[in-house]
């Protein structure tokens, strides 16, 4: 009987980034495999009591930290565990001490910039002696690799997956409702939040009086939200491009499906992805995606091979090498991300990368 | 001796493994391996193996490498000698192994195919290999119990990748370059960079006496098959008699030397006029080789002196009947191949000169192999860390192992005689280390002790470096299990860090760079387990009378006398002359080469060929 306890921000229920997504793909991929009998998911925030795949729990949500703590050390204490799994490094300190309280391995999920620079040194206690760190790009290994004293064979990388609804596909109807019909759109998702500059969205309006001279019907779709939006349509107006960027907002991912397919391509030069899943979502759905050399962006690019990872000097000639070469076969570029980022290929990874659990 | 490396790209999302790489990795190491060149690429392309080859045991072709078995299942990249290859191959034959070479890298094949991972524990060698398993898919790594020879490792967390030296890894362009502190601080307090560590935070050695398993879930931790500590703790539980030293060396360093001359190839020696290479010859001679050469280095410098150390060995060489060639060097050589010298050395370090130039004798003279005395101080307590460590631990152990006193003692010194501290940092450490055989040791080895290394490097760093080398813990894992003795526990220090990071590491690049092989019998681990239980009885003297009266004739005694002052050699002074920067405080120059001057000439070196190497590879 192999038991599993999750430590988790937020896994099943509404909202949730993309971490709350990766969580619960990891612990999916968990109840799948056939040793694992019974995860329990102890989460900060969500539903009293969403619904959740087979052999997985998860209690209520308790967000104080105090009251987290004392709830997750009494469970460490009152069933038997066998690995402890802690989604956030911020939660590895209260993880280490389950883990070691109930007799359990600690497996710890590193995300990106959160485990960039040195954090606290509890933190690094706690993962200088987890049984296993799962980092979701190679960037983000070596960073962390960089401050604490873990044997590296114990840090090992689980790229972050691809959703099966993106894919190829008409979205001309969504075109024609943006009022893109004829346009070439190239296209950012990503918050844009005031202390997350580096997505670089700043960096593509400010190439657009270039880009717009030779492609006068270019279109620089925004989709997301944030506090930033005021300072980024600032700008557009000071570049006077405005008539050339359209931030739409949240969608549904219904739309957001169909806004990655009607892209020219997808743009997103950050300097800060701890992966840079969007990257992933846009190349599933068939269109090439630009990015910088920089940070867990080259893992998604896969160095070059699926999308370009520029240095950031070469950010515009990039745009423009995409916007007047021809376009990628979209199967084929789907097929190709799917190969190596898709469900299946995570599980396989997954249970590849649980194997060193073992010794 | 060779060179080998190899890609693996183990997970999925990784690309391919490229042919670029592997030959530039593999090429930077073209010294290593002058006789032959080869790679081999698994048929999914996801693992590729590259080989540089120094001929030396079926030095045809067909022993070329990497060299697949037979039904094709594993493939092996070595690097090495493997000395019981002989008796290993009737054992093998008997059970039913069919050779098609006369070479040892196919006991290599032979041996994985029957017992798998535990073959290692059967080797008796120097080596350094990996073998890829086509069925299991996954590459097994395997490395001495000495770490004689080097095999450094890279993993990224998607492709691993190995190779002989860490110039070779970086040279193939796709391996991080962001800085290990620990290695940098490890080379400032020892002058050599202890292993795991290398400069590099991505790369590391694989262990001494350690082998690793690599397949779809990437590498696993590296498992040890023999620790030197508990060697010398199953001796030290079963002491054998003090009278019977002299013949138990004499019996079990003569084999191990006979056991060296294993080669299809002329096997020579180094001749110092020191008792252990003296010794190696001799014993080479009981052996049964005759007409052998023996190389010697003499210095322009000390023509005519003392310190000359041709006449005494040509003394040794004559005693044997050997052939001996006298190789003079002087500064002006040192000069001009410094460059070759800076480019040649793997990682940095404050020693080698003198190996270089033995083993560029050796090449100029046509030799491939040849026999050192290296290891003879560490093995039969030639040094005087062996009096002196537990000494200080007598002496000073008790006081030091009061909680702070060490530190508080150097802060009043530094407040009250700063010169005093400056002058004799050691002296003012022994109530901060002497506390530990650790600690005694550090203070025996350091060039420089923790506190001092604010002024050599940024004062972050260095406290960095520290935390992440975690001196104590290394310290203390050399000696687990306890070896049982004194003279075991400064054996087992000097072995696992001296010898293992500065000694064998300068006779690996400095002679491979010339393409010549050197083989130290005294560093063997069959000899360490004959002679672990008498190393508990060896009083100061002992072990090295031993050594020189090993061979039926025995050593000159002008030899074995002079042995006790020693000799000094002046490539130290050439190189701190080489470092010297006009404005360099006195006592750093005066205390040790890692000044830095000295590493930063090394660093600047190790830069600069590194990026030649990166663009060759573009």
């Amino acid at each position: 009987m192999t038991r599993v306890l999750a430590l988790v921000g937020q896994a099943w229920g509404p909202g949730g980034g993309g971490i709350a997504q990766y969580n619960r793909d990891f612990l999916c991929g968990l109840a799948d495999r056939g040793c694992v009998d019974a995860i329990e998911v102890l989460p900060r925030s969500g539903p009293r009591r969403p619904e959740t795949p087979a052999k997985i729990a998860q209690r209520r949500p308790r967000y104080a930290p105090p009251i987290y703590a004392a709830g997750a050390l009494v469970r460490a204490l009152s069933a038997k565990w066998d690995y402890v799994f802690c989604g956030h490094l911020f939660m590895a300190p209260l993880a280490a001490m389950v883990a070691r309280l109930a007799g359990a391995k600690l497996v710890i999920q590193i995300h990106g910039v959160e485990a960039w620079t040195r954090p606290s040194i509890l933190q690094r206690v706690a993962v200088d002696g987890a049984d296993l760190v799962l980092s979701v790009s190679r960037h983000t290994r070596a960073r962390l690799l960089d401050w604490s004293t873990i044997a590296p064979e114990r840090v090992a990388v689980l790229p972050d997956t691809v959703d099966e609804s993106f894919s190829p596909g008409d979205a001309s109807v969504l075109r024609a409702a943006w009022g893109l019909t004829g346009a070439r759109v190239l296209l950012t998702v990503g918050r844009m939040d005031g202390r997350e500059r580096y997505k670089g969205h700043d960096r593509t309006i400010r190439a657009l009086p270039a880009l717009t001279q030779r492609w006068p019907e270019l279109v620089y779709v925004v989709l997301g939200e944030g506090d930033d939006r005021a300072r980024l349509e600032r700008i557009a107006r000071d570049e006077g491009v405005s008539e050339h960027v359209k931030f739409m907002g949240a969608v549904d991912h219904a739309t957001l499906v169909d806004a990655y397919r009607l892209a020219d391509a997808f743009v997103m030069p950050s300097t800060g992805e701890g992966f840079g899943i969007a990257y992933l979502e846009a190349m599933a759905s068939g269109t090439p995606a630009i990015g910088l050399a920089a940070g867990g962006a080259t893992d998604a690019m896969a160095d070059g091979q699926l999308g370009v990872a520029a240095a950031e000097s070469d950010y515009l000639e990039r745009v423009k090498d995409a916007l007047s070469g021809p376009r990628p076969a979209p199967q084929a570029l789907s097929q190709a991300v799917r190969r190596r980022f898709g469900k299946a290929a995570f599980l396989a990874e997954q249970r590849c990368v649980l194997e060193r659990l073992n010794g | 001796m060779c060179g080998v490396n190899g890609i693996f790209a183990y997970r999925n999302a990784a690309n391919d493994p490229s042919p670029g790489e592997l030959a530039a990795t593999r090429d930077r190491m073209a010294a290593r391996g002058p006789d032959g060149v080869g790679e081999w690429w698994s048929e999914c392309r996801r693992c590729a193996l590259g080989h540089r080859r120094l001929a030396i045991q079926d030095p045809h072709p067909r022993a070329n490498q990497p060299m697949v078995s037979d039904d094709g299942r594993f493939v092996v990249t070595f690097n090495g000698q493997i000395y019981n290859h002989p008796a290993l191959r009737t054992e093998l034959e008997a059970e039913g192994a069919r050779y098609r070479t006369s070479c040892d890298t196919e006991t290599l094949l032979h041996l994985y195919a029957r017992r798998g991972p535990d073959m290692v524990k059967a080797l008796r060698g120097m080596f350094a290999f990996a073998i890829w398993d086509v069925e299991r898919r996954g590459l097994f790594l395997a490395r001495d119990p000495y770490g004689i020879k080097p095999l450094y490792t890279c993993d990224d967390g998607w492709t691993f990748r190995f190779a002989s030296q860490v110039k070779a890894l970086l040279a193939g362009g796709a391996v991080s370059r962001d800085p290990e502190p620990a290695g940098v601080v490890g080379f400032h307090l020892f002058g050599s960079v202890p292993e795991p560590f290398s400069l590099y935070r991505d790369i590391r050695a694989l262990p001494a006496g350690h082998s690793q398993w690599i397949d779809a879930a990437g590498p696993r931790e590296p498992k040890p098959y023999v620790c030197l500590a508990a060697v010398l703790a199953d001796g030290a539980a079963a002491p054998a008699p003090a009278h019977e030293l002299n013949e138990r060396v004499r019996a079990a360093a003569g084999e191990s030397v006979a056991a060296h001359l294993l080669a299809d190839v002329e096997v020579g020696v180094f001749l110092s006029a020191g008792v252990d290479s003296g010794a190696m010859l001799g014993l080479m001679r009981d052996a049964g080789a005759h007409d052998i050469r023996a190389l010697t280095l003499s210095f322009e410098e000390y023509a005519g002196t003392a310190e000359d150390e041709a006449p005494l060995a040509a003394q040794a060489a004559a005693r044997y009947g050997a052939r001996h060639e006298i190789r003079r060097v002087g500064q002006h050589e040192f000069t001009a191949d410094l460059p070759a010298i800076l480019e040649a050395m793997d990682q940095p370090s404050i020693d080698g000169v003198n190996t270089w130039f033995v083993a560029k004798a050796a090449k100029e003279a046509g030799l491939k192999v040849a026999l050192s005395g290296l290891g003879g101080d560490e093995l039969l307590a030639g040094y005087p860390s062996f009096a002196d460590l537990p000494a200080w631990r007598r002496r000073y152990g008790l006081m030091a192992r009061l909680p702070g006193l060490g530190a508080l003692a150097r802060l009043t010194l530094q407040a009250v005689a700063p010169g005093l501290l400056r002058e004799r940092p050691k002296a003012a450490g022994m109530l901060e280390h002497a506390g530990t055989w650790g600690g005694a040791y550090l203070l025996r080895r350091g060039l420089f002790l923790p506190h001092e290394l604010a002024a050599l490097m940024d004062e972050g760093e260095a406290r960095e470096g520290l935390h992440r080398l975690g001196l104590t813990r290394r310290f203390a894992a050399a000696l687990r299990p306890d070896p049982g003795s004194d003279v075991g526990r400064v054996c087992a220090l000097e072995s696992s860090f001296y010898l293992r990071t500065q000694l064998l590491r300068d006779a690996d690049w400095a002679g491979l760079a010339h393409g010549v092989e050197i083989r130290p019998p005294l560093v063997d681990i069959a000899l360490l387990r004959a002679l672990a239980s008498s190393l508990p009885a060896i009083t100061p003297g002992a072990g090295k009378r031993a050594l020189a009266t090993a061979p039926r004739v025995a050593l000159p005694s002008a030899i074995s006398e002079r042995a006790k002052t020693g000799f000094t050699v002046p490539t130290g002074a050439w190189m701190a002359n080489a470092a010297r920067r006009p404005n360099a405080p006195e006592s750093l120059v005066r205390k040790g080469l890692a000044s830095r001057g000295w590493s930063q000439l090394v660093f600047a070196g190790q830069a600069n060929t590194a990026a030649n190497s990166a663009g060759i590879a573009a």
